[in-house]
């Protein structure tokens, strides 16, 4: 069967994580996804050739950014056009002339279309000449007219009542296959719902989105080792993924009742199961027997876990001091009367050896998904090369706000060793510090040297207000 | 809580204890036994990660039924330790369990 064409209604927010969220369903499960070349991600609609129904269906199942999904018929920069497109796309619709029950819905984006106009709308589509009976309650089809504007002006406005067409970019037409289900989810994930929440907890359409760049499924293991709240443990879990999460602040995971935090929220949202345990410790310092332990799924290879670097709050980019110092909760609970110190743990340096350890703890082919604060402004591609080592390869990122959501994937089956996390190492060099892991990598690295990292030094960037350095020698002394 | 697939997973990672660090002892415990989802995809995934000798040892055969898989959830998934602690077989560092939660972190001077 060809490939049919199928119209993206975007919701109208975090416009940069569309793309890379419908590659990741598409990869979720397992089906071709081919992004035109000129598809615009700022725009609300798109239109994708997908191979079947279904794959339509999975997106709009899964995606927490699409609102809905329609078979696609026509669009145009005028009503001929599009009009002229809906004619010659005949062989799609004409099996609902005789006698399907239909409706039609006519939308502007950004903007009401009044009564009057809408009803002029739908009778431009009388040489359709469905038979079927009209039913807006329970229509067996429901056509949906979109008209996109250039003008900005019109934005938030309504039609008056005997304005007739609008000057609009581009008009969509098309038959509705799915409303977007997922979206739904970011109210039931509601942080202000929730049983149990912190002040690094992570926003629910966020941690959904998060979520679906893991792959989260059921059968899958994932690990958080900065589970925090448990903001991304709730979502991942709902998927159908087991969680582990540990944390090195057991006061985040339990809050001030008897039973864990993290476990009354999970049961509010019916995933209490699926988060496999809770454990306290530092992530430099782990308990892990062995590595290659997060992963699972052996029918689609791909896996895991969101090692996710808390992105709010710069305090805790160090490595622990900040979180005690910061958080001094009224209830430090007796069975940990041990704080251990601390020490500033230099952001690239705390990047790079993160994805040493996922390559550890990973399976082949398990993800590393993470936020990484940065300066937007500087940020380049290279500077996930310093970061970067043997048997890890960048799937996607992209940049948002002041962080660049990153997703790495392990793509060797050689076993590593655990990372060493020593410090010295670590800052040793002038610039990157992943480099260094690797010794082979060590040598020819005056190259990769010159270049320093956006995110270097953030939390000291972030105090400064992020004012551009003066080129001076001080860069030299660290 | 700690349930024994988190047990069969952690080793003491005190400074200088890399032999007989495993698997840790219980004691003092407070056993539960909740009923879990079963999910065969899971635990297929799972068994190449499993460490035999140390599972016998934490569950002593509690259950015998036919199905393998079945008992492993069961063993694996439904038996939570929620008070107690884990004591490394070789340096005897005592790791507690409070409400389900193993405190693994280490002392300053524990870091190797």
């Amino acid at each position: 069967m060809p490939p049919r064409q199928y119209l993206v209604v975007f919701a109208q927010t975090h416009e940069d994580f569309r793309v890379p969220e419908l590659r990741s369903v598409a990869e979720l499960y397992g089906f071709p996804l081919t992004i035109p070349h000129d598809f615009d991600k700022s725009r609300p609609f798109g239109v994708l050739a997908l191979d079947q129904e279904e794959h339509a269906r999975f997106l709009a199942r899964r995606c927490i950014l699409i609102k809905a999904v329609y078979e696609f018929y026509a669009s145009g920069r005028s009503y001929e056009e599009l009009h002229e497109q809906n004619r010659s796309s005949r062989n799609l619709w004409e099996k609902y002339i005789p006698e399907t029950s239909f409706k039609f819905v006519v939308n502007g984006y950004n903007h009401s279309i009044s009564k009057a106009r809408q009803r002029e709308v739908i009778e431009d589509f009388s040489y359709m000449g469905f038979m079927g009976k009209i039913d807006l309650v329970s229509p067996e089809i429901t056509m949906g007219y979109f008209e996109e504007y250039r003008d900005r002006d019109i934005h938030g406005t309504t039609s008056q009542k005997h304005e007739g067409a609008a000057v609009f970019r581009e008009a969509f037409f098309g038959r509705l296959l799915e409303q977007g289900s997922a979206r739904s989810l970011i109210k039931m994930f509601d942080v202000k719902k929730r049983q149990y929440f912190g002040n690094t907890s992570m926003e629910a359409e966020i941690s959904l989105l998060m979520a679906n760049q893991t792959l989260a499924s059921p059968g899958k293991l994932i690990y958080d080792p900065f589970i925090g709240t448990g903001s991304l443990a709730y979502t991942t879990a709902h998927f159908g993924a087991f969680v582990f999460g540990s944390d090195i602040d057991g006061r985040q995971m339990r809050g001030k009742e008897t039973k864990p935090g993290i476990l009354r929220a999970a049961t509010q949202y019916g995933v209490r199961e699926r988060i496999l345990d809770l454990c306290t410790f530092d992530i430099t310092r782990n308990p892990w027997r062995c590595g290659g332990l997060f992963d699972c799924d052996h029918h689609r290879s791909s896996v895991v876990p969101p090692i996710r670097l808390p992105h709010r709050n710069p305090a805790r980019k160090r490595h622990h001091t900040g979180i005690c110092d910061q958080l001094r909760h009224p209830f430090a609970r007796e069975d940990q009367p041990y704080l251990p110190p601390t020490k500033p743990y230099e952001l690239s340096a705390l990047a790079a050896d993160l994805v040493v350890l996922a390559r550890y703890l990973l399976n082949p082919g398990g993800r590393l998904v993470f936020f990484l604060p940065t300066v937007i402004d500087e940020y380049k591609e290279l500077d996930l090369d310093s970061m970067l080592c043997d048997g890890m390869e960048v799937v996607r990122e992209l940049a948002a706000g002041f962080r660049c959501l990153i997703t790495i994937r392990k793509s060797t089956s050689v076993a590593y060793p655990p990372p060493t996390f020593d410090p010295q190492v670590a800052h040793g060099g002038s610039g990157s510090s992943g480099i260094d892991h690797d010794g082979e990598d060590a040598s020819p690295a005056s190259p990769v040297h010159a270049h320093v990292p956006a995110h270097r030094d953030f939390r000291e960037k972030y105090f400064q207000g992020f004012k551009p350095k003066k080129p001076s020698s001080e860069e030299f002394d660290t | 809580m700690v349930r024994l697939i988190t047990h069969n997973l952690l080793a003491c990672h005190a400074k200088g204890c890399t032999t007989n660090n495993y698997p840790l002892k219980f004691s003092n415990v407070k056993l539960a036994l909740r009923e879990a989802d079963f999910n065969p995809d899971f635990l297929r995934g799972f068994l190449p990660r499993i460490e035999w000798d140390a599972l016998v040892q934490a569950s002593r055969e509690r259950c015998s039924t036919t199905d393998l898989l079945k008992q492993l959830h069961h063993v694996l998934l439904e038996t939570h330790i929620d008070e107690g602690s884990m004591t490394c077989p070789n340096c005897g560092h005592v790791y507690p369990i409070s409400n389900g939660i193993p405190n693994m972190l280490l002392a300053e001077h524990e870091i190797g």
